[in-house]
């Protein structure tokens, strides 16, 4: 059997320049799985409809499985993994909440969920119902029916609203 | 008790899996890897009924990097599992009975080359026409498609009370109707997979989901034709089962692959897969035929059940007794006449699935409350009312069964709430186009708990003061999102007044907990409330002895805290309360923080379960004890010092309680729920939009509030699938719907943002079995409900789920305002 072609990709990982040798066409999902061993990351359907492999690719939220190591070469990408609080080791005020409101259950959703998540509130500090879902509509959950997710983000935007008004506050 | 956060209070705990989890650090069964594993795929059958006639694999098995191909030769034991009946084949020998039989099993050095591997190997097959229906497997002359036969039932139910014929004979109103339910996928979100790793003692480790480890153990014993002590099944955390996972699935494969390579297999399936060769829920067809006098009385009860089983057993059996036993609904019916059966068809493979068949029958039979209601012109929930079983009545199989208050108190709460009322005078918006259309429905039901009578259901559990000084609890339960850490945690600190510091909760390994059953049929949070019941006293009692030993305090001027044994009066003010509220306040920036530096990356297997039992223990909880106060008398950790280890363990064992009577199926136990729910119809669409829950459950206290929301809020969404959307289309046995992009679960856009849960925790006086599950009871009754509202709303009467959107669609006859136009 002939090797497959294999070359070099780089990106950075949760703020870490990764270099590997690996073919361009594997799978961004398999990157973060296999490679880098990121196992945060789930994969379930992969053909882009659960939402379980969410990642955030240069701030944008994007499923995984559908991109190709090519297609990321040089991006920014950001995992669950890289997701914390201020300080190193805490939990983002996203994922404070979903423990807080008992937003996940068996828990396969919740790092794609988290995800979107950051991805919502970055866009919309302040969601309206509407831009909940829509903004989580790709993210499927058999678990919890939605409830508890939603009562997350919904704290998790007043806190980080909060958060940031104090912030300009302390700027200004 | 409207059943929110702000009303827990307190009682709001913090699940200690939850910062695990929201950071992607846990590690679940499949995410494990082994530096020097292959990787396992399986080959399944190009068929859905064929005979084979010869299979080739010796090309795959030249392939460089191909470490093993296996086939029905190559399985030393039993080559057939099945929890029930074991007459699925690990391998298929000569015949293939559906699209997910195995045929091969391949091993190889990458994912991909195990691809290369199969697409190497060469099978021939004799194909023949599948029986692609209930119907064609009952038709005169069809083939059998197990030997057992005769014909293709795999089993009949009856039920026959008073003498239908006759009474139907006499009746005032007779409703018949037909309903059909669908092959609704389990759609759990972490596929079958897992590690499969054999050490150097010859032992077999099998890191892989399933809701009951020993089962799983010893059906691969069987498979293997070794001692069952010879493997160990790890099988939590899972990402989700809903009875999905019960049976064994990818481990039969893993299992041999890695024995005969000697080396860790991990196992994944990919989605496709896991739709093709996995459960589902049962389709049935049910008939109803139901007859009442001119009061409304129904006096006749005619139902006919066919269940497509699908290729194997599997529950098959046990789900048609749960769906006769339930087609009664909670009415008290004096001439009935019930038959069911459960027939193998070449299409996939039906089993357990959270409801159990009960899902199906209250579909068929709230609906005939619906027209019978309607016929009478009355109100449909007066008219359950007069025909409910009373208080003392026996139950639907005529046995005897707990009596309480649940079936009354969940219709009067349902009655008086605001979204029924709404039901009588359901009010015109003028803001809505004609052909939205509104409607308000409800469903009631009793739900039996436990595996019913005759069919073994062992419970039990361990508590012991382990020698790191932490109270212990062991059970073979499996925690697949549900939440029974939590619920564990609560029970313990409740029951001694400790904090979760001290506790270390062991489930979900064969090595490490006792056989006290599985984590199926509601029956978890009951069977460790009561394991811990008869527990406490002897486990108490020698702590408190020994405590007295070491102080000279009187025992029983001493009681278990936090901590510790402390004087009687003197306890830290509500210590457990006072730090579950801690959590709940949203003050608990810190104790996460903390939680969060006690997760690790599992690396190593040996260690892999300490250290998931590391993350769930005293992830949330970090009582700092400041300086012992006076009443503090000894430390656990210093009271197991003292004697030898296994003074310090205690063991129970019993059964799920069961009615006394001989009734093969027939439960003791039930939990009672009425649902109501509004929804929308778009009439030039056909859409249903469910706007409006209220689910009343009456299942004892409230253990888990976070818990107890969850489990309804997801049973109903699921069940909202159930009825809107979700279906396993099969054509000539093949499955149409392969993933999550044509087979349609509920997003967060489709669900009832609005859903109330009221939860009625009355259990009788002295009850001796505690609080009920309640897995499965948030998704047994709103299909029903909505089905009824679909009626108020449009006139049709649905009798087919998923609702046909083209039979709610009236395209010509929508009367248009003037001023709007149809956009
Ligand atoms: S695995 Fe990528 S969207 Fe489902
Ligand atoms: S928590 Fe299980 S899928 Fe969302």
């Amino acid at each position: 059997m002939s090797k497959p072609l294999e070359s070099h990709w780089t990106a950075v990982v949760n703020g870490e320049q990764k270099h590997l040798e690996i073919a361009q066409t594997t799978r961004l999902v398999d990157v973060l799985r296999t490679h880098l061993q990121l196992t945060g990351t789930k994969v379930s359907c992969e053909v882009g409809r659960c939402g379980a492999c969410m990642v955030l690719m240069d701030g944008e939220p994007v499923n995984s499985c559908l991109i190709m190591a090519y297609q990321c070469e040089g991006s920014d990408i950001m995992t669950i993994e890289g997701l914390q609080g201020d300080e190193k080791g805490t939990l983002h005020p996203i994922q404070q909440a979903f423990v807080e409101e008992g937003g996940f259950q068996c828990g396969y959703c919740t790092p794609g969920m988290v995800i979107s998540t950051k991805a919502l509130l970055d866009a919309h500090p302040e969601p309206s119902q509407e831009q909940i879902e829509t903004g989580l509509c790709g993210n499927l959950c058999r678990c919890t029916g939605y409830g508890g997710i939603i009562r997350a983000v919904r704290k998790a935007g007043e806190r980080c609203a909060t958060k940031e008004t104090s912030a300009q506050e302390t700027v200004s | 008790m409207l059943l929110n956060r702000k009303q827990s209070g307190k009682r709001w705990h913090l699940r200690p899996d939850g910062a695990p989890k929201v950071t992607g650090q846990l590690q679940y069964l499949t995410d494990m890897t082994l530096p020097d594993m292959i990787h396992g795929r399986v080959l399944r059958s190009e068929y859905p009924y064929a005979r084979i006639l010869s299979i080739d694999t010796s090309e795959a098995e030249a392939l460089e990097g191909v470490y093993a191909v296996l086939t029905s030769k190559d399985v030393p034991g039993l080559n057939r599992f099945g929890i029930a009946t074991p007459d699925q084949p690990v391998f298929c020998e000569d015949i293939v009975r559906y699209v997910g039989d195995a045929i091969v099993a391949v091993a190889a050095d990458s994912p991909e080359r195990a691809a290369l591997a199969l697409d190497a190997i060469r099978v021939e097959y004799e194909e023949f026409t599948p029986l692609n229906s209930t119907d064609a497997a009952l038709a005169p002359g069809a083939p059998e498609l197990h030997e057992h036969g005769p014909g293709n039932v795999l089993h009949r139910t009856e039920i026959k009370r008073g003498d239908a014929e006759q009474a139907f004979a006499t009746c005032d109103h007779i409703v018949t109707e037909t309903y059909y339910t669908p092959r609704q996928m389990h759609a759990y979100m972490e596929t079958e997979g897992g590690l499969f790793v054999p050490d150097e003692e010859g032992r077999l480790n099998v890191f892989a989901a399933t809701q009951h480890g020993y089962k799983d153990r010893m059906q691969l014993a069987r498979i293997i034709g070794c001692p069952e002590e010879d493997i160990r099944v790890v099988s939590s955390p899972i990402g989700g089962s809903f009875g999905g996972k019960d049976e064994l699935n990818v481990q039969p494969y893993g299992a041999l692959l890695a024995l005969r390579c000697g080396r860790p297999v991990k196992m994944h399936n990919s989605r496709k897969e896991s739709v093709r060769a996995g459960l589902k829920r049962h389709p049935m067809k049910i008939e109803m035929q139901t007859g009442m006098s001119r009061e409304g009385i129904i006096q006749a009860h005619r139902v006919r059940i066919t269940a497509d089983t699908g290729a194997y057993a599997t529950l098959g059996a046990p789900v048609l007794n749960f769906c006769t036993e339930h087609c009664l609904g909670p009415y008290a019916i004096p001439n009935v006449d019930v038959e069911g059966v459960s027939v193998y068809t070449n299409n996939g493979l039906s089993g357990e699935f959270r409801g159990f068949g009960g899902n199906q029958a209250i579909f068929a039979m709230e609906g005939q409350m619906d027209r019978l209601a309607a016929i009478m012109n009355m109100d449909p929930w007066e008219f359950r009312r007069r025909n409910m079983r009373e208080k003392n009545d026996p139950g639907p199989l005529n046995q005897r069964i707990l009596v309480t208050d649940g079936l009354s108190q969940v219709w009067e709460a349902l009655d008086r709430s605001e979204l029924w009322q709404k039901h009588q005078s359901s009010p015109a918006d003028p803001t809505l186009p004609p052909w939205i259309k509104r409607g308000v429905g409800a469903a009631i039901a009793m739900h039996g708990a436990g595996l019913g009578y005759g069919i073994p259901d062992p419970a039990g559990g361990r508590l012991s003061l382990n020698n790191e000084g932490k109270i212990e609890v062991a059970f073979s339960y499996e925690e697949f999102g549900q939440g029974l850490v939590a619920t564990l945690e609560i029970m313990l600190c409740d029951l001694f007044q400790c904090s979760t510091s001290d506790l270390s909760i062991i489930i979900g390994d064969t090595d490490r907990v006792p056989h006290s059953g599985s984590s199926t049929a509601s029956r978890s949070t009951t069977m460790a409330w009561m394991a811990l019941q008869r527990l406490q006293i002897p486990f108490r009692s020698r702590v408190l002895d020994v405590a007295s030993e070491m102080s000279g305090v009187p025992a029983d001027e001493l009681v278990t805290g936090p901590g510790g044994i402390w004087r009687k009066g003197q306890l830290p003010a509500e210590t457990s309360e006072v730090e579950t509220d801690v959590q709940g306040t949203g003050k608990s920036e810190k104790e996460v923080t903390l939680a969060l530096e006690g997760v690790k990356q599992t690396s190593a297997i040996g260690n892999e379960s300490d250290q998931t039992a590391e993350s769930y223990l005293g992830l949330s909880q970090h009582l700092v004890k400041e300086s012992v106060s006076s009443g503090f008398v000894v430390s656990y950790a210093e009271l197991a010092t003292q004697g030898e280890a296994d003074e310090w363990i205690f063991d129970t064992k019993f059964d799920y309680p069961t009615t006394p009577d001989n009734v093969v199926g027939g439960h003791y136990l039930y939990t009672y729920a009425a649902v109501a729910a509004e929804v929308e119809v778009n009439t030039l669409t056909g859409e249903t939009k469910l706007l409006d829950t209220r689910h009343v459950v009456a299942a004892g206290p409230v253990i888990n509030p976070m818990g107890y929301i969850g489990q309804i809020e997801g049973g109903s969404v699921m069940a909202l699938g159930f009825t809107l959307t979700e279906d396993a289309v099969m054509q000539d046995s093949r499955y149409v719907t392969t993933n999550l992009d044509t087979y349609m679960i509920p997003t967060i856009q489709d669900i009832h943002t609005n859903l109330e849960v009221e939860a009625i925790e009355d259990l009788p006086e002295g009850d001796a079995f505690g609080p009920r599950g309640i897995g499965e009871i948030g998704s047994v009754a709103l299909a029903p409900a909505i089905t009824a509202a679909i009626h108020q709303a449009t006139g049709v009467w649905v009798n087919r789920l998923p609702v046909p959107r083209e039979q709610l669609v009236r395209p010509l006859n929508v009367p248009l305002q003037e001023g709007v136009s149809p956009s």
